[in-house]
């Protein structure tokens, strides 16, 4: 038999059942009598729901059942199969709507049968906001009561809304289970069709919060699938009856797990065969993801302990990379890889180490999720530093393999260990990063050989090949690029168009931290800006980028080029790093920096150029850039590129040198270019500056005027 | 040369809000030019001017309020005397009451103060919240459940809170969401995409894009409600088209021109003549920037913002 015939026998056997009863009913009560549940508005809201028709009496509930029928299609289709699956939801309604005849209450403590609609009203809200994350359906009977109290309990743990059918309810009250609405577990009733009443509240929910029509199925559907993060645990045995049931579940969007070995359905029907895992797996199908609100370790965690310094005497142990192989590494995996919130320690903890002794560490948080990606991983890595600090008696420098961490001896004392630190970067991983991160594991390395061997053969590499990646991102090799507005708060006008070569002015937001931001917060600040058509390449000017910018400055600013300073050049907010200006006796530029108090060979200090440079107005022949973008080959392009640079305090000069001097290196053949360039202790008026650059051959003088 | 008019269109307007029900009830916005630009175009509705009372009552008021209020001693007899104020056109409660940095009412308190307050006026109802991002979230739900069928709107859902707030008053119990930012036309917006993308229909959506009192970084304000009433209409960002609500007195009636005794300041002469300049000022401001509503405490200020709207509209 197929998986097919089973959901047609068992949703033929269901009408057969709703046929004989709606048929003793009428011999009992006439075609006139009313049918339906107390307080609702819905009259039989499946049926309402999915064909926009209302039934009041045994004539009409008749009739529904013949509409019924029509659904009741034998192919050997999927569809078929859904259609055949929602009948017998329906059918299993009709039987329950007979129930309440006369304003009966057929169902008493413990169980609830229909939910009125003030409960679905009051739980539409926790729902939307995600503080009930989702709604558990538990049927028939668990290997054991424990199993069946255990699993009820990790649900209402996680906040999640458990309905349950069946002997599972007598199994948590032989246990003395708290159960009710209050405390989220809500039985419905013994039989397999009491299961109808927690559809009718998704149902009910897609008409009250989704504005669904009734009678619009496809809109309903596309609703309880995408909005109402239900699901089902149905326990083996399963009979007919269950599993056409389970069809419907499926066709409304709400996967079906079981413990029996029966037929799989990839993501709809599952089947785990552990008990104990029903949870987890039921999360995963659904992709339902539990807010964390609380760090559970034994010390505080607040943004007040981030500069907290801890000095070497107050210190239980520290992890110094400079000194002892030491990294931190963020690493994506797949799916079946990880395990949610699992916890490895390999090596000793941190009682095991001597008072204020050096020692190695490594900590790997790996990370899976439908929508990560391994250009997410320097993005939460470079996160580990403040959220680290930030645990009390905590401290925590550097980045990738050359970090510092000291613990104190009060946050040691307080019963701080490896588990409290790796349940910090769980917690706050899976929390900020909800929108990429389903699943988050992290195992930390003691031992110093373990640490040496994993940061060279593993964390190295790793940091290699992001480099690499890094370096090789050309604005030519992607495809899109990101706006900026973080900053129109202070400065209106101005958009930052950010490129994988030039990132925001402020240094802050290279390309993939503006990627990274778009995809978790896609209403946010950093939109895509297509760069589909050019208008002058050699400048920089695209149709969409003037587009975009038109439409983030609200119309302010007209068109921009990325590449040149001279015309249309990019607004700066305030925030940026460096200004760079033209410096008219040398044909070329300077670039102060904002840590450089002192004068420029323009005559003025980075704050009297900052005045005219911000603002978001386009000042040609000035521009606001971050550090990075001084060595890129992009850099005033349009003009001639870094050729043109001739002046930059000293301590800017020596930050950026290696970088500079391989760009100029590469792309006119220049060796050690630093050496041309003017600083503070040369120059700081233009004609000391030319006659510097003439008896340096610098290649600006020779070059077309910029202006 | 003859002077020819050349009336500024546009292809967007401002969507119409309703709040209320029956004979009283309002509609704000549905205008396609700049504010009060009647030369240019059809102003749509013309701006409405709210009454605001307090669930805690008159808290060291200026003699022109306490004489105005005299002998109410609930909410709801300050609420039907606030009604009859001239030139109200709707009734705005705050439940400042429910701070918990401050008196902390419960919400059951509070909710009760609110069904006494539907009950006592026909004129439409705005009901403002705590303030608190953690209260109102618990506490505006249950005041758009217990004013179901009445039209309310619910001020503010904020981008900390809009999920329960918006679900709530927009989606469960059929009220208007005020969304609330801090005077920043991108998160306006940002509030705006989520709330609706929570499914809260755009036309049950009324901003409050935030204001301070004038002289108070106010150039920031008129900045922001510019910039937005420019983006709705020139650009058709049709995620800017919500209108605009300002609650104006609460924030006038803190400032120290407002606040300080005349005894301490006599040289500023009387308080209230004061208290009722900032808030004429701050809310004709308000109004010309691009606000279509604004909440107000003097009656006298009532008066005159509400004969400022007549005479411009």
């Amino acid at each position: 038999m197929t998986l097919f015939d089973v959901v047609f026998k068992g949703n033929d056997a269901v009408y057969g059942l709703t046929e004989s009863a709606i048929n003793d009913a009428v011999a009992k009560y006439g075609e006139e009598k009313a049918v339906g549940f107390p307080d609702t508005a819905y009259c039989l809201p499946c049926y309402y729901s999915v064909t926009g028709v209302k039934v009041t009496n045994l004539k009409e509930l008749k009739e529904a059942l013949g509409v019924v029928k029509t659904l009741m299609t034998r192919e050997q289709k999927l569809n078929d199969a859904f259609m055949s699956g929602v009948a017998t939801a329906l059918c299993a309604e009709f039987i329950e709507a007979l129930k309440y005849i006369d304003g009966a209450a057929p169902y008493a403590e413990p169980y609830y049968g229909h939910l009125a609609d003030a409960i679905i009203r009051e739980l539409g809200v926790p729902l939307v906001t995600g503080d009930i994350p989702g709604v558990a359906v538990i049927l028939g009977k668990a290997p054991t009561a424990e199993d069946a109290v255990a699993l009820v309990k990790s649900y209402q743990a996680q906040g999640i809304l458990v309905t349950m059918v069946g002997e599972c309810i007598d199994q948590c009250q032989s246990l003395g289970l708290n159960m009710g609405y209050g405390v989220r577990v809500v039985p419905l009733g013994a039989d397999v069709t009491s299961v109808i009443h927690v559809v009718s509240v998704a149902l009910r929910a897609a008409l009250i919060f989704g504005n669904v029509e009734p009678g619009d199925s496809a809109s309903l559907m596309k609703y309880t699938m995408e909005r109402v993060p239900a699901f089902v645990n149905a326990f083996a045995p399963l009979n007919e009856v269950i599993v056409a049931c389970g069809a419907g579940a499926i066709a409304l969007g709400f996967p079906v797990i079981t413990n029996e070995e029966t037929f799989r359905v990839p993501k709809s029907l599952i089947v785990q065969p552990d008990v104990s895992k029903f949870n987890a797996t039921s999360l995963e199908a659904r992709d339902i993801k539990i807010k964390i609100t609380k760090i559970d370790i034994p010390v505080a965690f607040a943004s007040a302990y981030e500069g907290e310094i801890v000095r070497r005497g107050d210190m239980q142990v520290e992890f110094d990379g400079s000194r002892v192989d030491c990294f931190e590494l963020v690493h994506h995996k797949d799916m079946s890889e990880v395990e949610d919130h699992h916890f490895e320690l390999i090596g000793p903890d941190f009682d095991e180490f001597p008072v204020g002794s050096k020692q190695s560490i490594g900590y790997i948080v790996e990370v899976a999720g439908k929508n990560m990606q391994a250009d997410f991983e320097p993005v939460f890595e470079r996160k580990f530093h403040s959220y680290i600090n930030c645990i009390e008696g905590v401290m925590h420098t550097g980045q990738r393999d050359m970090i510092r961490i000291r613990i104190s001896k009060a946050t040691y004392e307080a019963g701080f260990r490896a588990k409290d630190l790796a349940e910090v970067l769980y917690a706050r991983i899976k929390s900020e990063f909800d929108a990429v991160v389903d699943k988050c594991q992290v195992k930390i390395y003691t031992k110093a050989e373990d640490c040496t061997k994993l940061r060279h053969e593993m964390a190295i590499p790793m940091f290699d090949k992001r480099d690499e990646r890094l370096s090789s991102l050309t604005d030519e090799t992607v495809d899109v690029y990101y706006s900026c507005i973080m900053c129109q708060a202070f400065s209106p006008s101005h958009v930052c168009v950010v490129t994988p070569e030039r990132l925001g002015l402020c240094g802050a937001v290279s390309w993939f931290d503006a990627k990274a931001t778009n995809e978790l917060d896609p209403a946010g600040p950093c939109q895509v800006i297509t760069k589909e058509r050019p208008i002058n390449e050699e400048i920089g000017e695209y149709e969409d980028v003037n587009e975009a910018v038109r439409k983030f400055s609200q119309g302010a600013l007209e068109d921009v080029s990325l590449y040149s300073i001279m015309e249309k050049p990019m607004t700066s907010c305030g925030c940026f790093e460096c200004i760079c200006g033209i410096e008219p006796f040398s044909n070329g530029v300077i670039i102060t920096n904002r840590e450089y108090a002192g004068m420029t060979p323009l005559g003025m200090t980075f704050s009297e150029l900052a005045s005219m440079t911000g603002g978001g107005v386009q000042t040609p022949g000035f521009m606001g850039h971050g550090k990075h973008f001084i060595a890129s080959k992009k850099f005033m392009k349009a003009e001639g590129g870094v050729e043109r640079i001739v002046w930059m305090p000293k301590e800017l000069k020596d930050t950026v040198a290696e970088k500079l001097n391989a760009t100029a290196k590469e792309v006119y053949g220049i060796d050690n270019f630093t050496d041309m360039i003017g600083d503070e202790t040369i120059a700081t008026d233009p004609e000391t500056l030319v006659a510097f650059l003439t008896e340096k051959g610098h290649p600006a003088l020779g070059m077309d005027p910029l202006m | 040369m003859p002077f020819n008019r050349k009336p500024q269109k546009f292809n967007a307007s401002i969507r119409e809000v309703e709040i209320g029900v029956g004979e009283k009830a309002i509609k704000i916005g549905g205008e396609n030019v700049f504010p009060f630009y009647t030369f240019d175009g059809d102003l749509g509705n013309t701006p409405k001017v709210g009454v605001e009372i307090s669930d805690l009552g008159l808290d060291n008021p200026v003699p022109g309020i306490a004489a105005y209020y005299e002998g109410c001693t609930t909410a709801a007899q300050m609420a039907k005397k606030a009604a009859e104020m001239e030139g109200a056109d709707f009734l705005a409660l705050s439940l400042e009451g429910g701070d918990p940095n401050g008196a902390n009412k419960s919400v059951d308190e509070l909710v009760a103060v609110v069904k006494e307050v539907a009950e006592a006026v026909d004129l439409p109802l705005v009901v403002e919240g705590s303030k608190n991002v953690e209260k109102d979230s618990e506490l505006l739900p249950k005041v758009a459940e217990v004013l179901q069928g009445k039209n309310v709107l619910i001020l503010s859902a904020k981008e900390e809170n809009y999920k329960a707030i918006g679900a709530a008053a927009g989606l469960a119990y059929n009220q208007k969401v005020g969304a609330e930012s801090a005077v920043d036309i991108n998160l306006a917006k940002q509030l705006n995409v989520v709330t609706t993308q929570l499914g809260v229909k755009p036309e049950s959506i009324v901003m409050n894009v935030g204001t301070a009192t004038a002289g108070y970084g106010y150039e920031y304000v008129v900045s922001t409600m510019d910039r937005i009433k420019a983006a709705a209409l020139a650009q058709s960002d049709a995620t800017l088209q919500m209108p605009i609500i300002t609650p104006v007195s609460s924030e006038t009636w803190g400032v120290k021109e407002s606040v300080s005794e005349e005894a301490d300041a006599p040289e500023w002469g009387s308080r209230e003549e004061r208290a009722i300049a900032m808030e004429i000022e701050t809310a004709a401001a308000d109004l010309v920037a691009g606000s279509n509503a604004v909440i107000l405490r003097h009656p006298q200020s009532v008066a005159t913002i509400a004969k400022m709207i007549k005479e411009l509209a």
